[in-house]
């Protein structure tokens, strides 16, 4: 597993030297003039008459690593998936690189990365097949994948430490294996916007290590990066902006909130990383004290 | 095979198999991926409402039941969508609508009989027209250009509507005509082997090639290969054994499907024996050449 975080390490520091510029110093500050990567204004969304979100104003600046925090429920995951245009708001407006995203077309700049590989594709994918698939926004039709297509996917595999399974099926992989998977997806696409829905969940303390390191070094090179999380766990460091929500509502914008670790507040809860009972090889789990991986994921208002 | 060859109600009927065995695992592989397996049936309800239209007005039933079943497919995708909690239910009410609507439109027609019915329930690939064949084959160019043109799009949609969405796919023009190529296919299909066995090749050459694949692009040319063996054997097994065409070739595709079952068992067992790297039988079987219509990298 060493060699697994030595691999990120690796990839990312030479796509880092690659893609760094006079634009994206250090901390990723953005130019005067960009504008937002994305912007709700006064946001209002519900599922069969009941508000999910409660005009929710806030702007994620180019460059940014936000999360996006709450409990079950508190909408953060409708906020999420109203600025990708999956669910319609009932009012307010989503702007996205500063189009309405009505408008938006430049839909190659945006990798997505779902909570987990849906249960649709009944029929099997191999690993780079589904990588493969990130492109689709900006591959053109009738066209065979050209060298630098292959090349993407090729350099996705590798940042997730999964060219060795680029052959085999997606549904024969743990689950910390298929959640690498997702976000390879996302990079086959080469975007520089990235929204994550709970990426750690269900991931074992090893591979959510690694993934935060992919993710640490998203930040470096410049990418906006909003993270819909239930906690930080290993992103704390990560995390260089949070918004908490709570009934639709933003409660908190700002620092990302310290650990404190009181599990046992009631209406608190929490997941545990743990490994994966899929994982072929148990003893390549990590085996840290639950008391070391515990976060405060749903901070109280102030 | 010569003597099969002679009689040109033969000729024409092997075509039709051809043609069947290749397009309908195509899109019965999205079909499946998306969990929407029995949305062939449903069409092919409702293009016998389209049959019969074209028995009582004189006009090609074939082409009666496109125009009829494409419009069904396209309602259906709209009941899919905007009815999501009791969509199975919505489902039933058009396939039943569909298949007694035609059963009422047929008894109208003036000269058409039970066997009229029959032949469209279950096939009659001998009957099939020189006319048939052209709108059949112009009707399979169709979907396999459809599917060339959007596989891409369709992969991922069908593999998750959200990351569709989020990657700017339109959903519900993909949706439509993912439904609408279905509802054609079906009518590619209804000769052969009629409208209540139709979804059956679409989807058991899929059921069996998963059992073989682990891939996407195998799967599809695995099921393509059985859905041709399946039409051609069950035809021509049909002819010298004079049993109905349609019923032997679903037959023959289910039996391929235990097999495949079989094989795949096996399979797994010398994976697994020969573990832990990733063994060489399956390796070899994910590298059996196929079309790859996906395009993708």
């Amino acid at each position: 597993m060493r060699a697994t975080l030595g691999n990120f390490d690796n990839h990312f520091r030479f796509r880092h030297n690659e893609a760094v510029s006079a634009q994206f110093t250090g901390d990723g500050a953005q130019s005067p003039g960009t504008p937002p990567a994305f912007q709700a204004i006064d946001a209002y969304a519900a599922y069969d008459g009941v508000t999910v979100l409660n005009g929710v104003s806030i702007d994620i600046p180019v460059g940014q690593t936000m999360a996006v925090l709450g409990p079950n429920g508190s909408g953060k995951s409708t906020l999420m998936r109203a600025m990708l245009g999956i669910v319609p708001l009932a009012s307010g407006e989503i702007r996205v690189h500063g189009t309405p995203l009505r408008r938006f077309r430049d839909w190659k700049r945006m990798g997505y990365v779902p909570q987990r590989l849906t249960a649709g594709g009944a029929v099997p994918a191999t690993v780079r097949e589904i990588v493969a698939s990130g492109q689709v926004a900006r591959r053109r039709r009738l066209s065979w994948p050209t060298r630098d297509d292959r090349a993407a996917v090729d350099e996705a595999l590798a940042a997730v430490d999964l060219s060795d399974r680029a052959g085999d099926a997606v549904r024969e992989l743990s689950g910390g294996q298929q959640q690498r998977v997702l976000i390879a997806r996302a990079l086959a696409g080469r975007p520089d916007t990235f929204v994550m829905d709970e990426p750690m969940a269900g991931v074992d303390a090893e591979n959510q290590r690694a993934l935060a390191k992919a993710i640490a070094r998203l930040r470096d090179q410049g990418s906006t990066v909003v993270l819909v999380l239930h906690e930080l766990g290993p992103l704390e460091e990560v995390i260089e902006r949070a918004v908490v929500l709570e009934h639709g509502r933003v409660v908190h914008d700002g620092e990302a909130p310290e650990a404190t670790g009181e599990c046992a507040r009631p209406g608190h809860e929490h997941q545990h990383p743990h490994p994966d009972p899929n994982d072929p090889d148990p003893n390549s789990a990590d085996t840290s004290t639950p008391a070391e991986m515990i976060r405060l994921e749903v901070p109280r208002r102030d | 095979m010569t003597e099969l060859l002679q009689y040109e109600f033969m000729r024409r009927a092997l075509i039709a198999a051809v043609l069947v065995g290749l397009v309908t695992p195509i899109i019965g592989t999205f079909l499946v991926q998306r969990r929407l397996a029995l949305l062939g049936d449903g069409i092919g309800h409702i293009a016998l409402t389209g049959v019969a239209l074209g028995l009582l007005t004189g006009t090609s039933p074939v082409l009666t039941a496109a125009v009829v079943a494409t419009l069904g497919a396209i309602l259906m995708e709209l009941v899919r969508v905007r009815t999501r909690t009791s969509g199975d239910v919505a489902l039933a009410l058009l396939f039943y609508g569909g298949i007694a609507g035609g059963v009422l439109l047929i008894g109208l027609t003036p000269g058409a009989s039970n066997a009229t019915l029959t032949s469209f329930l279950f096939g009659s690939v001998s009957t099939v027209g020189e006319q048939d064949i052209w709108i059949v084959g112009a009707l399979a160019v169709g979907v396999v250009a459809v599917l060339a043109v959007f596989g891409r799009e369709l992969f991922v949609l069908c593999q998750d509507e959200d990351v569709a969405r989020a990657h700017g796919l339109p959903v519900r023009f993909l949706s439509i005509l993912l439904a609408v190529t279905a509802a054609l296919t079906v009518v590619i299909a209804m000769r052969v082997v009629g409208v209540l066995m139709v979804s059956a090749l679409m989807i058991v050459p899929v059921a069996a090639a998963q059992q073989l694949s682990r891939s996407f692009r195998v799967t599809m040319g695995l099921a393509i290969l059985i859905g041709l063996s399946s039409s051609l054997g069950g035809l021509t097994t049909a002819f010298y054994s004079d049993l109905a065409p349609g019923a032997t070739i679903v037959l023959l595709a289910l039996a391929l499907f235990c097999l495949a079952v079989l094989l795949g068992g096996v399979l797994r067992r010398v994976t697994k024996r020969r573990a832990p790297a990733p063994s060489i039988p399956w390796r070899r079987v994910r590298r059996i050449r196929c079309p790859r219509p996906m395009g993708g990298g």
